[in-house]
């Protein structure tokens, strides 16, 4: 064999066994998820949802992100917030992954099934030691109802690795669905599509169909115009998909799917107006140039893609400034 | 026994003029020089993981560092320019140096010396670019900070495909024009940095550039300031497979068929 054939032959063998380790590793990966980034264990959320999101709690909870921002109101997502609240979980010990699911219908909560590893005596005792909640048994799970608010809601403790959490209805149907061993979000193809479509990795993710979009504003008013003058309709959305990352910087993928190639060019076209809108304000506010230059707008036939990354700097730059803690002096007493 | 009044066989020709032109090609100042070009992104990758295990994590991921690279360095910039130093050198430098009457005074088609010669340089730039991807990959995608291995693997088959992909269509492009012109190089730069900016407007004409075509088959989207970061178009991807296939096929067989035709007077 001649020296540049065995080169050659070298070069090939390193390929090959990267593209083998790469392929051996995602065939021997236990915990590979069932589509896209949804672990298996959350098929059983209802078929009819509307949307699904994703939220990997333990890269958010290691992210700069949370550390800036935790003190922040609103920070923890509603569903992490209550399961918190309700059970003395520590999210960033015990949870390794949310999924939820919901119609988005005003007024209604989505379900959730939350992955990771779970003490479950501890779990039921704190619950029970609270006081708010009834424990029963539903399909040999043991059940807690949380009967003060307004619409009951229920944690099933399914296994030392799996909760699910939402609306009492909601939690016994997904119980239901484990016991007979069906998948009934499997069966909602236009959302599990979207989902399979998502890399897996991304610290959080959402999908969501026509149904849920409908309620978006149909038009923005146009920049300039006085109250009611004038406005940009918007292309209707048959799709949306977001997914991000929040280290060592802000990155979010929105993908928006419109009707055809032609609406989705209009789309992308008033998105990216909006960036040359934030671009002429630079001179004023010089972070909005950096925002401006970290978000770029593509169109693929009926999809419109935005990226966006976005430096902590440049956050911290947005954030409104807090005024300065006023010096607590007392004041001189009067004469 | 052979009938010497007949060339050589196609493929029995083509190996030997493979074998020849890869031992010139793989040890030579240009492959040298091609190859620091092309594996930098490893040094690159190694820097970024020392600088974050002893200074903290830099502003970009190690995901966004190894998008950069594949889309903006390699499929942009390093490869097509590679394609273009190797690929019109393939019947120039036989010209230039006046060692084509060697070569075309053997039995052997001038089919198969051009498809000799084109195999071996997509061996060469396969032996610098595609080794130099997987390691890059595995460096960057085992940081601390990665999302999961198993779950980034995926893409490596895949990027390693467009990046075969872009070393063939524009190999076989200034192949073309490496058989057709005296000097292809300045046009092969105006066509790499003037033409394929094409790619970065509005309407049809990105589907006129190769660069449009390669960058839709990869997800990586780099946000880009100016005309590129406005207007960029992810073109259809089963179409710019089959785009750039036909392409890379139409341009081989142009060239051959140039290369087959043309007279070539060298001078004394």
């Amino acid at each position: 064999m001649t020296r540049s054939r065995l080169v050659f032959f070298a070069a090939m063998t390193v390929v090959v066994v990267g593209v083998a380790a790469g392929v051996g590793a995602l065939w021997l990966n236990p915990a590979r998820a069932a589509v896209g980034p949804l672990a298996g264990a959350a098929l059983i959320l209802p078929a009819d949802a509307k949307y699904v999101m994703g939220f990997d709690v333990k890269r958010f909870a290691a992210s700069p992100f949370y550390e800036r921002f935790k003190a922040e109101r609103g920070m923890k997502p509603d569903a992490l917030a209550e399961l918190e609240e309700k059970t003395g979980l520590n999210p960033a010990r015990d949870l390794d992954q949310i999924v939820v699911a919901g119609t988005g219908v005003r007024g209604t909560t989505g379900v959730a099934v939350a992955l990771g590893s779970f003490d479950l005596y501890k779990l039921g005792r704190a619950i029970e030691t609270n006081g708010k909640a009834r424990g029963t048994s539903y399909e040999g799970v043991t059940v807690y109802h949380f009967s003060e608010e307004s619409k009951p809601l229920s944690i099933a403790l399914v296994d030392e690795s799996t909760l699910v959490f939402g609306p009492a209805d909601q939690v016994t149907q997904a119980l239901a669905s484990r016991t007979r061993g069906e998948a009934p979000l499997k069966t909602n193809a236009a959302l599990m599509a979207r989902v399979e479509a998502i890399r897996p990795g991304s610290t959080f993710w959402m999908v969501g169909d026509q149904s849920l979009l409908a309620s978006l504003p149909t038009s923005i008013p146009a920049p300039g115009a006085t109250a009611g003058a004038g406005s940009i309709s918007l292309p209707a959305l048959t799709g949306l998909t977001v997914t991000g990352d929040l280290d060592p910087q802000v990155s979010l993928a929105i993908t928006g799917e419109a009707r055809d190639a032609a609406a989705a060019k209009n789309l992308a076209d008033v998105v990216r107006g909006l960036v040359a809108m934030a671009s002429l304000q630079a001179a004023q506010k010089p972070e909005l140039q950096q925002l401006a230059s970290a978000v770029s707008v593509t169109t693929q036939e009926n999809r419109v893609l935005v990226s966006a990354r976005i430096p902590y700097e440049t956050l911290d730059a947005l954030q409104p400034h807090r005024p300065q803690a006023v010096q607590s002096t007392p004041a001189p007493a009067a004469r | 026994m052979r009938d010497t009044t007949r060339p050589l066989p196609f493929a029995t020709a083509a190996r030997g003029v493979f074998d020849l032109t890869l031992d010139g090609m793989v040890f030579s100042r240009r492959s040298l020089l091609m190859g620091l070009l092309v594996a930098a992104p490893m040094a690159f990758a190694v820097l970024y993981r020392v600088l974050a295990a002893t200074r903290g994590q830099p502003p970009l991921g190690p995901t966004d560092l190894y998008a950069l690279m594949v889309a903006v360095y390699w499929i942009r910039n390093v490869l097509p320019l590679a394609a273009l130093f190797y690929a019109t050198s393939l019947v120039a430098d036989e010209v230039e140096g006046k060692t084509l009457t060697y070569l075309l005074t053997r039995p052997l088609t001038r089919a198969s010396i051009f498809a000799g010669k084109f195999a071996a340089y997509v061996a060469t730039t396969f032996t610098l670019a595609l080794p130099a991807a997987v390691l890059t990959f595995f460096i960057l995608m085992t940081a601390p900070t990665a999302p999961p291995l198993a779950a980034a693997l995926a893409d490596l088959p895949r990027d390693l495909g467009v990046m075969l992909l872009t070393l063939v269509a524009y190999g076989a492009l200034f192949g073309l024009l490496g058989v057709l012109l005296k000097r292809p190089v300045i046009p092969g730069l105006v066509f790499l940095y003037g033409w394929e900016l094409l790619a970065n407007v509005p309407g049809y004409l990105p589907r006129f550039t190769l660069t449009a075509w390669l960058r839709s088959l990869v997800p990586y989207r780099p946000a880009e300031d100016g005309l590129a970061g406005l207007f960029q178009q992810v073109l259809p991807a089963g179409q710019g497979l089959a785009v750039l296939i036909f392409v890379s096929i139409a341009f081989v067989a142009a060239a051959v068929w140039i290369f087959s035709s043309r007279e070539y007077v060298l001078d004394q």
